[in-house]
């Protein structure tokens, strides 16, 4: 590309300086004289047109003409006049800012590259990141680019004539307040998301002071409501749970995906596998019993999974509860008597299980938790909550911490507005964020009460079916381009910091209220406002400051709360518990692993991330065990008609899901939205159709039939097993103690030798060592890399060819029966062998083996022959079949999606500027972050460091890792935590038995089971 | 014509005569040169046209791939190679028959080669470049697919030596560019025949022209019969070279059914089998539409038929060796590969090449179907049919399931990987189609060669010694 400077005195701020009257008016004569004075080609011609000149200068016409097809494209340029500061092209800068995700924030630390945000970090010092993040926060950088975001405000439908300026918005929400002032706020409701932020709070608090009269109400598709009315029951206030689970040896979960997707997942994860790294071969390891009907993240990580259905799962609650009590004489008090009824035997197959459980709890007081999913019902909540005190564990493996807002933010709240929207109370009906048309619970018909609200004002970042309800529809800011606050589940705050100045010019929601309020504070002002208030004093600047820097307000965590048990209040609602009896097939709702409750359907990354057990992208199905499924005629991919008993179906296909539980359907909502720009449009079904009042849930009485039609499936893995093979090698913790190098002997094969001598590397030698016992499958490390690397999207068609172009992925295996498998997963990125496979077949020499050990990919060199892919035993190897990054408008058709999935001006703004994009018919795949090693090295050297200090690269997989599952550094460094690592006894390589001798190694996987469960 | 169909071999000791109905060298040159010199016949128009609009949609593939991408085609990750590398093994298979005749034939003297070796070399031309279309077209950026030459450049930058497909690069250009200057130099004797008997100025130019002023002077047919025979050495090892070094693109990989010792001698043995049915397949239909019963005798194809037998069973052979390697070596990879290719996904795929190439030749067990023309024409195509799911079945059922079963897929032929096949046909038909027309298919001067005629001695039986020089004294 050449860089052309726009021509000097053109003034671009497009003011015009004139020097006479004449140049101001542009008369002719003027042209005519500025013409004679200078003269266009002046030297040329001087001499009269001879016959050898003209051929002269024809000869070179002609000779020259060929020359201007090979010009480049021209690009207009503007260097700096004044430099910012801290900008230096090429430089990245890193901003600590704050991610709201569902009951929590994650702090993050976010790159961004000449005040373009380009990927998301995890922030070290929050302890909801720990330097980690989940796939949704690495994704979220796309929502900010997605070009199907709302650009303007508009009154009534997005349209071109229904466009309103920010000043026609702050007008219209003025009046609007103004006219709310005059009836003291009757009439006003407003309806946010599950937000926790502070200053968000604060600015209804001023709305209902200013507004008495005005409503406000919380909605979120994933409510905490039942776990704070479960601690209200037991103790007496409406607690949340934030755990602690690095305390803990034995781990329960009750129908709870606490690793994935709920309470503060990344946090979760980091302690879960804190209990589970083995140093030692006489380490110790945490044990996790997970009970559950749909198989998710944390059921597959479990040493120990009952798969029962959902419906089952509170009675197991109360029967664990009542087998302490009883047998292993944990104080309930009064609960005892309660859940007197629930034998262990009641529920099928489980006895055995509840025994043994609660021997184990019983067995490490203080050092086990007790944990319920957030879905089920408040009395179950109350009994694992006074088990959990009475076993000691409150405050030490599960903290009881106050409540950032106490007030529902679930279908009671949601009732409660359209309750009041019928009965014609609400006259402006404003919704801050989220897609209450599309989420909520179907009964309430969200879509019909909106209508009868005289204004309703939608503030949010898409279009989407509540905005198209919306008589005003005002755009919001992204939170990489918001001032704004937010408290993670332990209660530390964050200030969300702006990366960006917002795109859009767009609207956070304390502007849209301070609007309303006829303010004019910014939201950075109402921001600091709200600090001041709370750490005020002569240091607040400092303070401040240091809350920017660090991501966070030191000491804001809520201390774990003294709670008191109120055993009679438990005993109560365990005995007015109604557990959900057997009737047809029961459906389960859970947040789709890719859209979440909508929110990011159209984000492509999102999308074409396998679901971690299904391995299913773009699409979401119903998920039913192989019984079912054989009980049903089914096989995966047939559509069926879901229909309740209760009224409602869904057409939608089935998946069969091993470890689902039988006569068990899983559905996840989110996916199927009408309203939805380009990515997510006609993707999944929308199950939000049976999700009820009654049954948000889990609901039975459910029976599929089939209609005969067939649906494409695209899963990134179609085969599940491991064929015996040795990929994964694992064994139990009793085993691993007697052979710690028990996957070193698991392949015999001859001496692997070679005529060469081997290259000695001097220098560095980068190596990788993947933990297979911390791995739990989340997928984190995909996005990190896709954000980083650049990789392109293929679209549901891609996936269906297998043209996938992940460079990580993660495999999951299942092993054992496959009703009632257990997973194990492995990342895969390239091995970067030391004899790599691939280099010897490349006819052009693109792929060569560097200095410094990594398998370089050269892509200005490669042609496509595709040989390498053929010959790498891993498959790792990726390859652009189409113009994937660029220029797919040729070719949308195999993305099954528009050109808007890789590319538009603002997509292209999140490419990270030190990762080449790749051209059609070039092979792509891992380098280690070859770009992070080498900037790491410069560093070096211009700090004068002999070498790249360990920990100073780190690749973008093993930053994101929730579990330090990864670990990245140079194996020449002998103190390095990779080499150590490498050394241990459970490092193997896999298919190592080829010579490959790769450079990413793997360590065994291990699990702690229960030998009294050992042997079903 | 009752004595084409009479097999001369009721006395073993004499050989069956290579030229039947009476005809002498006049009537050789005529029956040869009548060929192109009569007004062209309304079928081989239609013939001409169909293979044109073959073509037609080869050159509409090759934009589609060109400008949109490779894409086009069915390949995955992990199927990396399909249609693209089975086309191009295929036909570059179907090419091995043409320098087999003609040089080691030759070298053995078995002189029933001289009725078939022009059209057989010519064949092996035109398949050689339908082959090269595949390996052009599949990479991903072929406007740079030069860089596999070893041209010298600022950077220093050479081609891996190490990669097979270097490999093919120059055993495949060597192949095709000494297959081509051994047919010319055949070609050059029947041209003057051509230039001579021109009827108009044109063709005595154009004719003449490529002639390169053949007189037929003794020491031309010295000079040529030297010529002929070091280009017949040459050729020898590169029929042998060519599918060797083709069969190490898959040697030498770590693939579980690529990597195997056995491929080269198994390719070679497959590319004869293969070469010789595409001869046996043409040869029927040419001699049926010309006429040529006399030069192209029942014992020429029988002779064919017999090799296609021999070549068969020793690929047979192989296919059970694989097998046998796969249990014994105690590899689990292997055997699963193996496993899979029997029973897997692709059964059909390997079910229809042990159809077709193992079972279907073993009827030319019996002299009357190796001397049936409509069951060796069944049969010579239903060899190419299974040698094509060969190469198919190597490439795709290894490829689609190799070690790490979570990188398992499939892979569907698109409506462009049909087209480029097909395409290739059209590309070879239609330079067949022009061949025969515009230049003789039986070498004249070489069949004169082996007639009693040709021999100064008159009837010696089976001893054909002079009948060279003989040939050559009677122009």
């Amino acid at each position: 590309m050449k860089r052309a400077p726009y021509t000097y005195g053109q003034d671009l701020s497009g003011k015009q300086y004139w020097r006479s009257l004449d140049e101001l008016a542009e008369t002719p004569e003027f042209k005519e004289a500025l013409e004679r004075e200078f003269p266009d080609g002046a030297s040329e011609l001087l001499d009269p047109v001879t016959r050898r000149a003209f051929m002269n200068l024809m000869g070179a016409t002609v000779g020259l003409a060929g020359l201007t097809a090979c010009r480049r494209p021209e690009e207009k340029i503007l260097p700096y006049s004044k430099r910012p500061e801290d900008v230096v092209e090429g430089m990245p800068l890193y901003y600590a800012t704050a991610m709201p995700f569902a009951g929590t924030a994650i702090g993050l630390l976010v790159e961004s590259h000449t005040g373009r945000p380009t990927k998301i970090e995890g922030n070290p010092r929050h302890a909801d990141s720990l330097g980690a993040a989940n796939v949704y926060a690495q994704s979220s950088v796309l929502d900010l680019y997605d070009p199907d975001r709302l650009t303007s405000s508009y009154e009534g439908k997005v349209s071109v004539e229904n466009k309103r300026t920010a000043e026609q918005v702050k007008a219209a929400l003025s009046a609007r307040g103004t006219a709310l002032k005059g009836k003291g706020g009757t009439g006003l409701a407003i309806l946010t998301e599950a937000h926790r932020s502070p200053t968000l709070a604060r600015q209804l608090d001023e709305v209902k002071k200013q507004l008495p009269g005005a409503k406000v109400y919380r909605w979120d598709a994933f409510s905490r409501d039942n776990v704070r009315e479960g601690s209200r029951i037991a103790f007496g206030r409406p607690l949340d749970v934030s755990l602690a689970l690095e305390n803990a040896k034995v781990i329960v979960s009750v129908g709870s995906d606490f690793m994935h997707t709920e309470g503060s997942p990344v946090k979760n994860a980091r302690a879960f596998a804190s209990g589970r790294k083995l140093a030692e071969a006489n380490a110790e390891m945490n044990r996790l019993y997970v009970v559950e009907s749909h198989y998710t993240v944390t059921g597959s990580n479990a040493d120990h999974r009952l798969r029962i259905p959902a419906r089952d799962v509170p009675a197991f609650a109360m029967a664990l509860a009542r087998e302490l009590a009883t047998a292993h004489g944990v104080n309930l008090g009064d609960v005892t008597g309660a859940v007197d009824a629930y034998k262990p035997e009641l529920v099928e197959k489980t006895g055995k299980w509840a025994r043994a459980v609660a021997k184990d709890l019983a067995a490490n007081r203080g050092t086990s938790a007790l944990i319920a999913g957030d879905s089920l019902p408040p009395a179950v909540h109350a009994v694992v909550a006074a088990v959990n005190h009475a076993l000691g564990n409150a405050g030490k493996t599960v903290n009881y911490v106050k409540a950032v807002d106490e007030s529902s933010d679930g279908v009671a709240s949601i009732s409660a507005l359209v309750q009041s929207l019928k009965a014609g109370e609400v006259d402006t009906l404003l919704i801050l964020g989220g897609n209450p048309v599309f989420t909520a619970p179907a009964d309430l018909d969200f879509a019909a009460a909106m209508d009868k609200a005289a204004v309703s004002i939608f503030h949010g970042l898409q279009e989407n079916e509540t905005a198209q309800k919306a008589k005003w529809v005002v755009h919001a800011s992204h939170y990489l381009e918001s001032w704004g606050d937010v408290r993670a589940l332990d209660g530390t705050a964050s200030v969300v910091q702006p990366l960006v100045a917002p795109l859009y010019a767009s609207f956070t929601e304390l502007d849209v209220l301070e609007g309303l309020l006829g303010g004019t504070r910014s939201s950075h002002e109402l921001v600091r406002a709200t600090w001041q208030a709370e750490k005020g004093g002569v240091d607040f600047e400092k303070n401040w400051r240091r809350a920017l820097h660090d991501g966070l307000f030191a000491g804001t965590a809520y201390a774990p709360e003294a709670v008191e048990a109120k055993p009679a209040d438990v005993a109560a609602a365990a005995r007015a518990l109604v557990v959900q009896k057997a009737d047809g097939l029961e459906v389960t709702f859970h947040p789709d692993s890719h859209a979440w409750d909508g929110k990011y359907a159209n984000n492509g990354w999102l999308q074409e991330m396998p679901d971690p057990m299904t391995k299913l992208t773009w699409d979401n199905a119903a998920f039913i065990s192989k019984a079912t499924a054989d009980a049903n005629g089914l096989r995966s991919g047939d559509v069926v008609t879901l229909s309740l008993k209760g009224g409602g179906s869904l057409t939608i296909p089935v998946l069969i899901a091993p470890g689902q539980a039988d006569d068990s359907v899983a559905l996840t909502v989110g996916q199927g939205r009408k309203v939805v720009g380009g990515v997510g449009k006609g993707v999944g079904f929308d199950a939000y159709g049976l999700r009820k009042t009654t049954g948000m849930s889990v609901v039975q009485g459910a029976s599929l039939s089939k209609t005969g039609g067939r649906h494409d499936l695209a899963q990134t893995q179609t085969h599940h097993v491991m064929e015996g093979r040795p990929l994964v090698r694992e064994t139990t913790l009793e085993k691993y103690r007697q052979t710690p190098n028990f996957a070193q002997t698991m392949v015999q094969h001859p001496p692997l030798l070679s005529l060469f001598d081997d290259f000695k590397y001097e220098g560095h030698k980068w190596g990788m060592v993947i933990d297979l016992t911390s791995c739990i499958g989340c997928n984190a490390c995909m996005v990190a890399c896709q954000a980083e690397n650049n990789i392109p999207l293929v679209g549901k068609k891609g996936v269906l060819m297998s043209r996938e172009m992940h460079w990580i992925r993660v495999d999951r295996y299942y092993e054992g029966d496959i009703g009632d498998p257990h997973a194990v997963f492995q990342p895969l990125p390239c091995q970067q062998c030391e004899n790599a496979p691939c280099e010897q077949v490349c006819p052009v020499a693109a792929t060569t083996h560097s200095s410094e050990g990594l398998n370089d990919m050269v892509y200005n060199r490669c042609i496509g022959t595709r040989y390498c892919a053929n010959n790498c035993p891993y498959k790792v190897r990726r390859f652009n079949f189409f113009n994937y990054s660029t220029d797919n408008i040729t070719n949308p058709k195999e993305l099954g999606k528009g050109p808007e999935v890789n590319w538009s001006t603002t997509r292209e703004m999140q490419f990270n500027p030190n990762v080449t994009v790749r051209a059609r018919g070039v092979m792509e795949k891992c380098t280690y972050c070859v770009q992070r090693i080498q900037e790491a090295k410069i560093a070096a050297k211009r700090e004068q460091q002999e070498r790249v200090k360990d920990g100073a690269v780190v690749t973008a997989c093993a930053q994101t890792c929730p579990t330090e599952a990864i670990i990245f550094g140079d194996l020449n460094d002998k103190g390095s935590r990779v080499a150590k690592h490498a050394a241990s006894p459970r490092d193997y390589g896999i298919l190592a038995e080829l010579n490959t001798r790769p450079r990413t190694t793997y360590q065994a996987k291990i699990r702690n089971p229960n030998k009294e469960l050992e042997q079903a | 014509m009752s004595t084409n169909t009479t097999l001369q071999d009721e006395n073993p000791a004499v050989r069956a005569p290579l030229v039947l109905g009476g005809k002498d060298f006049h009537g050789v040159t005529t029956a040869v040169s009548e060929i192109v010199e009569r007004p062209t016949p309304k079928p081989w128009i239609l013939g001409f046209l169909i293979s044109l609009a073959v073509l037609g949609i080869l050159g509409a593939t090759l934009a589609d791939l060109v400008g949109v991408g490779i894409g086009e085609w069915g390949l995955n990750h992990p199927v990396g190679w399909a249609w693209d590398i089975t086309g191009f093994v295929f036909w570059i298979g179907i090419g091995h028959a043409g320098t087999l005749i003609s040089a080691i034939l030759f070298l053995f003297r078995q002189k029933w080669r001289t009725s078939i070796n022009r059209a057989a070399e010519a064949m092996t031309i035109f398949a050689v470049f339908a082959a090269l279309l595949f390996p052009g077209f599949h990479v991903g950026r072929i406007w740079l697919a030069y860089w596999m030459f070893p041209l010298p450049n600022q950077m220093n930058m050479w081609p891996n030596f190490r990669s097979p497909l270097l490999w093919d690069v120059f055993a495949v250009s060597t192949y095709g560019t000494v297959s081509i200057l051994f047919w010319y130099v055949g070609l050059v004797p029947d041209l003057a025949t051509l230039r001579d008997r021109a009827s108009t100025k044109l063709r005595q130019m154009v004719y003449g022209i490529f002639a390169l002023g053949w007189r037929g002077s003794h020491r031309h047919w010295v000079n040529y019969e030297r010529a002929y025979l070091m280009l017949a050495g040459l050729s020898t090892p590169l029929v042998l070279s060519v599918h060797t070094i083709v069969s190490f693109d898959f040697a030498v990989s770590v693939l579980p059914g690529w990597h195997t010792t056995i491929f080269p001698p198994y390719f070679v043995a497959g590319a004869i089998f293969s070469g010789f049915a595409m001869v046996v397949t043409l040869m029927v239909v040419a001699r049926a539409a010309y006429g040529l019963h006399d030069l192209l005798t029942i014992r020429h194809l029988e002779n064919m038929n017999k090799i296609i037998l021999a070549t068969g069973t020793m690929v047979g052979y192989a296919y059970g060796m694989e097998f046998f390697i796969a249990w014994y070596s105690g590899n689990d990879y292997e055997v699963y590969a193996f496993t899979n290719r029997a029973f897997g996904p692709y059964a059909w795929a390997y079910w229809t090449m042990i159809s077709c190439n193992v079972i279907g030749p073993q009827l030319f067990w019996f002299k009357k179907m190796r001397t049936s023309i409509p069951v060796m024409f069944v049969i010579s195509i239903t060899v190419n049919i299974g040698m094509w799911f060969e190469r198919f079945v190597i490439i795709s059922t290894s490829l689609h399931r190799d070690f790490l079963p979570s990188s398992w897929g499939y892979f569907q032929p698109t409506i462009i990987d049909i087209s480029m096949f097909l395409g290739s046909f059209g590309l070879f038909f239609t330079m067949f189609l022009l061949f025969v027309r515009y230049l003789p298919m039986i070498a004249i001067g070489e069949v004169k060669a082996v007639m009693p005629a040709a021999n100064p001695h008159g009837e010696h039986g089976e001893d054909e010694r002079h009948t060279a020089e003989a040939a050559h004294a009677h122009g």
